[in-house]
């Protein structure tokens, strides 16, 4: 009988199972996309990345035109708060994908395809990185709790900045992870140009040096003391890369710096240190300026990713901890007692370390009293891979100790396919509880909580935020307006952007005779999208519309998601 | 220890077990938690219950606060008036229908006797009763809501007061930040003011219906109230629309009531107060019917002010 098995190494095969898992993510998300409405800052994307491609367009027709200072400001003054490349990458997906070749029938789902691919890169080197640094069962298994977390599954269908740079990071950190592994000069020079990637896509990469270069000079320690005894000072390959290479690649792919590079790095640092605080709603209050609640983060992740993954992450999070407990308590012992360490526990890579650091740099800056929260759980989702990482590794673990138990009998009992079979059971029954809550979110994935706090409605009880950006008016329009509203209604589109409104009309989405308007005493139809802080246009709605009665409430699990009020 | 108890080593090696029990629960709570959506079919019981029990002074709210825009589309603005969606407080109405989801309660009505418990499906009714009901002689809120004639209102500048007319335009309204609803029927000022009933969100994002009378260019909005019976008591509330305080940098607002012959008192709501009570004695007026005159001013911009007020006879008996 054939017998199919993968070698002990981690190799390409990896490689084509990591792929897959991240293509059939995509297909998912594709298969989702066209229910999800477009929050705020999509549109505005939306916008940055047709005017990006249309100037490289240019660049590639006439360099010269395309060069000249008037036409770079032209193009790349829309958006210039945030870095390029995820919006580039849209509006080249639009333009071949959508424009050319028609791949794709929609423009928005073209836009989005850039940022599902980053998902798909997310959970490919989440199993990748997990598979090399613990088991090919870590890797496997936190790959996919980390694609069934809802959070994650919501932001990954955006042409946002959220999800890629949760992928980009964590590529980043499997690069320098590996250059530092192997000392290799290519991958550290990989990484630096990652890490530039890293920073044309979102903001908070600068911190990621915060995890790579401690971890670069504790493995290269022994090397650095050496030299600085020899006097001569002896800095890791990647940390020179991250520092050279990666503002090199931001500057270049970013010709809105060119201009006037340090005026306009200047003000974009400046735009992001003092950015104002938007409202958002946590245990029942409206938070709008500092200081933020130091709660905030653990309740949200408490309460927003499956309880399962979190205790496989703590399980493996705690065996990690045991190892480097033993290791410290051994060093300290040959500092004692001047012997010689048993290496009980070393990693020359110092993986637990690198992990732990990516982690707390990814979630620090939410336990400081400036920093805004008005993201939801959105800003810190770099720090998923890593748990995700460990929830695997906590996974094997526990498999480890039922084949331990069980394995004999079922080895009696069963044979091998009752090894496997107790294998998919286990693996079902930390799977299928994530899968379900992430496919039922969907589209309301912003309101939904997990069981352990309640699901949607115990989050609404919590006073927990259930969305913001205003998405959900397409799934107004899809359970009331398309069907209800007389022909050329008006409608007020409340958190809705003028550019997403057009976009949904523009694809059938919303129906194109509707007419949106900025305010409930224009409109026949005003929509309220409950937030806490929206309730002052609920009830502006009220006085406007003539009555505080909805005509139809959208819901998600009974949840008040959005009001509809017609005008009497 | 294991030696001495072997069974702590036979649990511990079976601890692996917990995480598919984890999983297992985690899958069975959320089927369950899916599956409790309450039907439409149950708010419509509830709702001819209520209905067929309630009278016009009774409060009829829902719990958890959530589940409002749920109770106000099924009950009907009939039933959920906006007047009991935007009430000032509890104390005024002597009976509730609390109308819950899930267990939820109103924390407001936790010290009301429970009179009844009736339960539709999935939602609950509880009817309570108010222990110390308030008796309301005149709700300033309906006379200007009502354009009676027995209101006229003014914009004092220094020693000339203009008449502020009253009429029926179109309702002002926005998005976020836009402020309350200036209401269609109000009194407009000459140089700029004006005064009706509109709904403000307060400093904690409820909704109160009250006298919007925003002061402006530091004169004196003044409301006169004719023939208005007095009690023991004038109390009422007075708040900003959420956005204009929340930052605390405005200017306090002063709102003082008097009669011809009488000053009651004078109250001043700063930045930070929220929905804040206050109450004045009117003893010396009591049995009595008065012009009660209430000016309203602010040396600020932007105050977006409301106001509250009654006139109470002495509270009834629980």
């Amino acid at each position: 009988m054939p017998t199919w098995r993968l070698p002990d190494r981690i190799g390409w095969r990896d490689h084509i199972i990591g792929a897959a898992l991240g293509i059939a993510y995509v297909v998912w998300l594709l298969n989702t996309a066209p229910s999800l409405g477009f929050p705020r800052d999509e549109g505005v994307y939306f916008r940055a990345g047709e005017s990006y491609v249309r100037w490289w367009r240019l660049w590639l027709s006439t360099p010269v035109e395309a060069l000249k200072p008037s036409a770079i400001d032209g193009a790349w003054s829309v958006n210039s708060e945030h870095p390029p490349l995820m919006k580039t990458l849209f509006g080249v997906s639009w333009w071949f994908l959508h424009e050319q070749l028609h791949v794709f029938k929609d423009a928005t789902t073209a836009f989005r395809f850039p940022g599902m691919a980053s998902a798909a890169l997310a959970i490919w080197t989440t199993y990748i990185f997990g598979a090399r640094a613990y088991s090919r069962s870590a890797g496997l298994v936190g790959a996919c709790l980390l694609g069934l977390m809802p959070r994650i599954f919501f932001h990954a269908h955006l042409a946002c900045f959220d999800v890629p740079i949760t992928g980009m990071w964590i590529l980043c950190v499997y690069i320098h992870w590996r250059a530092q592994r192997e000392r290799s000069i290519v991958l550290a020079i990989a990484t630096g140009v990652v890490f530039g990637l890293c920073l044309a896509t979102k903001h908070n990469a600068w911190m990621l040096p915060a995890a790579c270069i401690p971890h670069a000079f504790f493995v290269q320690r022994k090397e650095i003391w050496a030299g600085l005894r020899s006097g001569c000072l002896s800095v890791p390959a990647s940390v020179v890369a991250m520092v050279i290479l990666g503002p090199l690649v931001l500057y270049a792919l970013w010709p809105h710096l060119w201009n006037d590079p340090l005026g306009r790095a200047s003000a974009y640092m400046q735009f992001h240190l003092n950015h104002e605080y938007y409202n958002i709603e946590f245990l029942g209050k409206n938070y709008f300026s500092p200081p933020s609640p130091k709660s905030y983060l653990p309740v949200m992740v408490l309460a927003t990713v499956p309880t399962i993954s979190l205790a496989l992450a703590a399980v493996g999070m705690g065996d990690r901890a045991r190892v480097g407990a033993i290791r410290l308590a051994g060093w300290l012992r040959t500092r004692v007692h001047f012997t010689q360490g048993d290496g009980v526990g070393v990693d020359p890579a110092e993986t637990d370390l690198l992990l732990a650091l990516s982690f707390a740099v990814a979630v620090g800056p939410f336990f400081l009293p400036k920093t805004p929260i008005f993201g939801g759980t959105k800003h810190w989702l770099p720090a998923y891979p890593v748990l995700a990482m460990f929830a695997g590794h906590g996974f094997t673990l526990v498999r480890q100790r039922m084949h331990d138990v069980l394995g004999p009998w079922i080895e009696r009992s069963a044979g091998r396919m009752g090894r496997w079979g107790a294998d998919a059971v286990l693996a079902l029954s930390v799977l299928v509880g994530p899968l379900a809550v992430t496919a039922h979110s969907h589209p309301f994935g912003l309101s939904c909580y997990v069981p352990l706090v309640g699901g949607t409605a115990g989050g609404a009880s919590l006073g927990l935020n259930r969305q913001f950006w205003g998405f959900t008016t397409q799934s107004a329009a899809a359970e009331y307006l398309n069907a209800r509203a007389p022909r050329g209604a008006t409608v007020f589109i409340h958190d809705t952007t003028w550019d997403s409104w057009a976009r949904m009309q523009q694809e059938g989405r919303v129906r194109a005779d509707l007419r949106a308007v900025g305010s409930p005493s224009e409109a026949d139809f005003s929509l309220v999208q409950h937030e806490l802080h929206m309730n002052e246009v609920d009830y502006s709605a009220w006085v406007a519309v003539g009555t505080d009665a909805p005509a139809y409430v959208v819901q998600q699990d009974g949840v008040p998601i959005v009001s509809i009020y017609a005008r009497r | 220890m294991n030696g001495r108890y072997p069974y702590l080593k036979s649990v511990g090696r079976w601890s692996f077990a917990l995480v598919p029990l984890l999983g297992l629960v985690e899958i069975g709570a959320h089927f369950i938690e899916i599956h409790r959506r309450v039907p439409e079919a149950d708010w419509v019981a509830a709702r001819l219950f209520v209905t067929s029990r309630s009278t016009p002074e009774d409060l009829v709210a829902f719990a958890p606060t959530w589940a409002d825009p749920l109770g106000r589309m099924y009950f009907g603005p009939a039933v959920a008036t906006v007047a009991r969606e935007g009430r000032p407080d509890e104390a005024r109405f002597p009976r509730a229908y609390e109308v819950s989801l899930r267990g939820a309660h109103l924390p407001a009505l936790a010290d009301w006797t429970r009179e009844d418990v009736s339960r539709f499906g999935g939602v609950t009714v509880t009817t309570l009763r108010n222990p110390a009901p308030v008796s309301i002689l005149e709700d300033l809120v309906s006379l200007v809501g009502a354009g009676s004639p027995r209101i006229r209102v003014s914009r004092v500048d220094g020693n000339r007061e203009s008449e502020c007319s009253y009429g029926h335009g179109s309702v002002q309204s926005g998005g976020l930040g836009y402020g309350p609803a200036i209401p269609g029927n109000r009194f407009s000022c000459p140089g700029g003011g004006f005064v009706g009933v509109s709904v403000v969100a307060d400093l904690d994002y409820v909704a109160r219906q009250c006298i919007f009378a925003p002061p402006s260019g530091g004169g004196v909005l003044r409301l006169r109230f004719s023939e208005v019976a007095f009690g023991d008591m004038l109390r009422g509330h007075h708040t900003l629309y959420v956005e204009a305080e929340r930052g605390k940098t405005g200017a306090p607002v002063s709102l003082a009531f008097k009669t011809d012959s009488t000053p009651l008192g004078t109250v001043f709501h700063r930045d930070g107060d929220g929905w804040k009570p206050f109450g004045f004695d009117t003893g010396q007026l009591k049995g009595q019917r008065a012009d009660l005159i209430v000016d309203i001013s602010s040396s600020g911009d932007r105050r977006t002010y409301c106001f509250e007020a009654i006139t109470e006879g002495k509270a009834s008996a629980p």
